[in-house]
């Protein structure tokens, strides 16, 4: 290659450089924020990240695809809540594509955060507060989060609670799937209409664990340590039990073969209770 | 009485005097078996008015008489092949003129194969699927569903579509659950659902609400 074309394909890809660094443009900003304070994260289309901050300071990265849409943050002067929202510019109508603002956000434990999201995906990753999660049909992953109340809505938004203890956790979603992982607390609530609803673990803590679906199918993995009074019943779908259970001498229903059964292992210290409505339950030993 | 029940009694409804109170009651209240009535009684109506237009003229039938006669094939007194009584002179009632030819005959024989052809296919769709709603897509919305749809409207097609997919499906739910609550008042379980289908609705409602305000 002679020197004109290594020139001309050096500017080329030096163009395309500042292109795309001017159309991803990242930005940071950070926060004081008091230890109840609130922060509330509106956002469409993209993704938000939230990860703990070391100190009181909370941190806002963000990158945007287009010049379309801005992000406004700010916080109140007693830094008792920060507003992070992405909008589209007056007059602009981005597409779904130029819509999109990437978020990495970073705040200290015990903080209350409301995310809101249309197709945007919300990853939480080993904090503890409280939050409050809604999505239409961005993925919603929880990880690593202990003590805190977890509050998520979906419409068809797949849900994923991973390693999570000592949560009060509301799960509601209408076609998403809700599939959870050693997730222990004193109450766990999970309702589908059509989502699939699976977990794995034990059940652990004495807590209060209710998983019910309309015609989606619910499906539980427990070691043989597992220590729950559990019962399971489908109005017309079936139910099928491979976990050894002892019989109660008192239960609130007569158990149906096929349709429901009720039982404890070891001293039954948490509550479970699986119901559907059309939909298949299996409970089955690991 | 139902509109199987209806459509049983169709035939002397339509080509007779009418049907008796309970026949009449349930055309009033069911637009969709008025429609048919209505239909086959202005076939059968059309039926009639086409004999006039396909009676050849009094000349035709006169000259095919009296071939008849001249063969022997016929007698004073019988219904002549165009319609007419040929009288005899001992008769003393006025003559007798229908217009009812074997053409009219095969007419309104078709026109009751048709009808009869009819009954046979119709099956009864009901009132509110035939004329209330728009479209199969939307036939599991309710009223205050297409308020909600409205406010997503702004939204990316697959936003709007994942509403009404689980509104459909959360209306399911509901009327699945009061069935249930109906057949059993006292079936704790499906109590519940009730309360957790209106629960989701509850929640589509609010996230649209708050994804149109956003």
């Amino acid at each position: 290659m002679n020197l004109p074309y290594k020139t001309a394909a050096v500017s080329a890809l030096v163009v395309l450089g500042v292109t795309f660094a001017l159309a991803a443009d990242t930005h940071k900003q950070t926060f004081n924020i008091a230890p109840s304070g609130t922060m509330n994260v509106i956002n469409n289309a993209g993704s938000v990240v939230l990860r703990p901050a070391t100190g009181r300071q909370a941190s806002v990265s963000y990158t945007a695809l287009s010049d379309k849409v801005e992000t406004d943050c700010s916080s109140t002067p007693d830094g008792r809540r920060v507003e992070v929202r992405t909008h589209a510019l007056a007059g602009q109508k981005p597409t779904p594509e130029e819509s999109r603002v990437d978020y990495e956000i970073a705040v200290p434990a015990g903080v209350s955060v409301n995310i809101s999201t249309s197709t945007a995906s919300i990853t939480i990753e080993n904090l503890s507060g409280d939050f409050s999660l809604s999505s239409d049909t961005g993925q919603i992953t929880v990880t690593g989060v202990t003590n805190s109340f977890v509050h998520v809505h979906s419409l068809t938004a797949p849900v994923t609670l991973n390693n999570l203890s000592g949560v009060h956790a509301e799960i509601m979603s209408t076609s998403g799937a809700v599939q959870m992982t050693s997730v222990t607390g004193p109450k766990v609530n999970v309702s589908t209409t059509g989502g699939d609803i699976s977990y794995t673990g034990n059940f652990s803590g004495g807590g209060t664990y209710s998983l019910i679906t309309h015609n989606g199918a619910i499906s539980v993995s427990l070691p043989e340590t597992a220590s729950v009074d559990l019962s399971a019943r489908s109005i017309s779908g079936s139910v099928e039990n491979d976990f050894p259970l002892h019989d109660k001498s008192h239960t609130t229903f007569i158990p149906t073969p096929g349709r429901s059964f009720a039982g404890t292992s070891h001293t039954g210290s948490s509550w479970v209770e699986l119901q559907s409505f059309s939909g298949r339950i299996r409970v089955k030993k690991q | 009485m139902n509109c199987q029940e209806f459509q049983e009694a169709l035939p002397h409804i339509v080509l007779e005097s009418g049907g008796n109170a309970e026949e009449e009651a349930h055309l009033r209240s069911c637009p969709s078996c008025a429609i048919l009535v209505q239909d086959l009684r202005y076939i059968a109506d059309q039926a009639k008015l086409l004999l006039p237009m396909h009676d050849p003229s009094p000349r035709v039938w006169s000259n095919i008489e009296r071939s008849l006669r001249s063969e022997g094939l016929i007698r004073e007194g019988r219904m002549s092949l165009m319609g007419h009584i040929t009288l005899t002179p001992q008769m003393n009632f006025p003559s007798q003129s229908k217009s009812w030819t074997p053409l009219g005959w095969a007419i309104t024989l078709a026109a009751v194969i048709v009808s009869a052809v009819m009954l046979v296919n119709y099956h009864p769709v009901s009132p509110v699927s035939q004329e209330v709603l728009p479209s199969p897509a939307v036939s599991s919305l309710e009223g205050t569903d297409e308020q909600l749809m409205g406010q997503v409207a702004q939204q990316p097609a697959a936003v709007r579509s994942a509403y009404e997919d689980s509104l459909k499906k959360v209306n399911t739910y509901i009327a699945d659950a009061k069935k249930a609550v109906d057949e059993d008042p006292s079936d704790q379980a499906a109590q519940q659902h009730l309360m957790g289908a209106y629960d989701q609705k509850a929640m589509l409602y609010e996230m649209g609400t708050v994804r149109s305000l956003q």
